[in-house]
């Protein structure tokens, strides 16, 4: 239990380089406060997420993924984010039936200028995953019934 | 229906008007049908018609060159329509034989109800809402509702909305939907970690025979992902853990082609239930953007288009 206590969720998140990437930029100059506990990957696009960069990282053994781009009909490309909605959607209600948790996947509107929405949004996301925590979806079952790390 | 079938086929070809004819002939087993593929319209008097047709033959249109004659049943039509949504065939390049379908029988229910292998059945025979299953000089009388595939129970288009020949006189549409979403209900009711651990159990079986891919008339994909390797996606050793993620990606691919006709359930050599996994995203796909795979062939597909506004209480 006392390993619990010091458990830190991994949060993988994609972020679209129009907005949501600057946001991110605008929250750190801004000195606005948000867990470490989100990694960056900059992404031309949130429609650049294909559903398997989701799940490898989920297989990889991250706790949670958000997938954050530019608010509906503020695409850089006018309607990348359009699809990209579609895809999350259908990936995360699909996830939610096979009984993976709500929390591990979660998607986002934030825009360059809202350094504050992004603070928020990772502050809640990783308060979600805490609640859930580790991801052990894809670790062994040993005989017992006890599970090994996520990942192994 | 099958005399006129195999007219009309024949005329086809003789006319010129296709270059090949896809259909069923009788199987080796008893009770099944296997797909007839020809040019030659002599073949064409082998070509059947009976509860027995499973395939869905749309599978086969996007592997072959030519004007193509296909028999098909609602189901198939509706996959043939998607495949042409897609722009993977042209309408022009197809004449649909369709066949008003009343309903496939799904051979393990009757083996189950009836406490016999198929080899030991003398006869099964079908008559409106009764299915008769003869045992050792013995006949058995069952229920339509009890021996149908499960997404036949769920059809919503047992007669082919777009068609160039049709076969035989359309029947009405007989959704059992309760009886066909059982498995579903039973799995929703679970809590998030049994599901979990139910699909592990499930997948730990897969061989990765692809089976469920090659069957699947939306799985069109001349390379899969499955078989990229830089990077690799999945390992292909049948490990649970990639054999679900495999089948995960699989469903979002197809999400918005799959017609729910069963194909990959049915082939799939070690029963896993994948219908549960199709039929859910159907729905899925259903509630939150009311599309319909299948249905028209003017619309555009899922992933080719959007409303300004949807799904947005699932984003922050
Ligand atoms: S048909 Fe069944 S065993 Fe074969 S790859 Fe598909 S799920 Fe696995
Ligand atoms: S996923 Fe299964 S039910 Fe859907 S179209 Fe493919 S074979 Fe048919
Ligand atoms: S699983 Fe995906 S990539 Fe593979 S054939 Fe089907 S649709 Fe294509």
């Amino acid at each position: 239990m006392a390993q619990q206590s010091e458990w830190e969720p991994k949060l993988l998140g994609f972020l679209c380089r129009w907005c949501s990437y600057a946001g991110a930029d605008l929250a750190g100059t801004s000195r606005k406060k948000y867990p470490a506990n989100i990694r960056a990957i900059k992404v031309p696009c949130s429609s650049r997420v294909d559903s398997l960069l989701i799940i490898k990282a989920l297989r990889l053994g991250f706790d949670g993924v958000l997938v954050s781009g530019c608010h509906p009909g503020d695409c850089h490309y006018l309607t990348g984010n359009y699809r990209a909605r579609r895809r999350i959607a259908i990936t995360k209600k699909f996830l939610e039936y096979l009984g993976v948790e709500p929390e591990r996947l979660q998607a986002s509107w934030v825009s360059a200028s809202e350094g504050g929405k992004f603070a928020e949004v990772v502050t809640e996301v990783t308060k979600g995953l805490k609640e859930v925590g580790p991801n052990q979806l894809f670790s062994e079952r040993k005989l017992d019934g006890t599970k090994t790390k996520a990942g192994s | 229906m099958e005399q006129k079938l195999r007219q009309e086929a024949k005329a086809l070809l003789e006319q010129n008007k296709v270059d090949w004819i896809i259909g069923f002939e009788p199987g080796s087993l008893k009770f099944t049908a296997t797909p007839l593929i020809t040019r030659d319209k002599n073949d064409t008097e082998r070509l059947i018609i009976n509860p027995f047709i499973v395939n869905n033959l749309a599978d086969f249109l996007t592997g072959i060159k030519g004007r193509v004659g296909i028999v098909a049943k609602g189901c198939d039509s509706r996959s043939i329509i998607s495949l042409i949504q897609d722009n993977k065939i042209v309408r022009e390049d197809v004449v649909i034989l369709a066949v008003p379908c009343p309903g496939l029988i799904d051979l393990v229910k009757i083996e189950r109800l009836a406490g016999k292998d198929r080899d030991e059945l003398d006869d099964i025979s079908r008559d409106g809402d009764k299915v008769t299953v003869t045992v050792d000089g013995q006949k058995k009388e069952f229920a339509i509702n009890q021996t149908l595939f499960d997404h036949c129970l769920a059809c919503e288009l047992p007669t082919p909305q777009e068609y160039d020949i049709l076969l035989g006189e359309p029947g009405p549409p007989a959704p059992e939907l309760e009886v066909s979403g059982q498995n579903i209900a039973k799995l929703k009711e679970a809590l998030p970690a049994e599901r979990w651990e139910f699909w592990q159990n499930e997948f730990s079986r897969c061989i990765r025979c692809y089976a469920c891919r090659n069957a699947c008339p939306a799985c069109f994909c001349q390379r899969c992902f499955v078989e990229e390797t830089e990077p690799q996606w999945v390992m292909p050793v049948p490990r649970w853990q990639d054999n679900l993620i495999f089948q995960i990606i699989r469903n979002i691919h197809v999400a918005g082609r799959c017609t729910d006709c069963g194909e990959c359930e049915r082939v799939c050599p070690v029963n896993i239930p994948l219908r549960s996994l199709a039929r859910e995203m159907y729905g899925i796909v259903d509630e939150l953007f009311s599309f319909k795979s299948g249905m028209d062939k003017e619309a555009l597909p899922l992933m080719a288009h959007y409303e300004q506004e949807e799904a947005e209480d699932l984003f922050k």
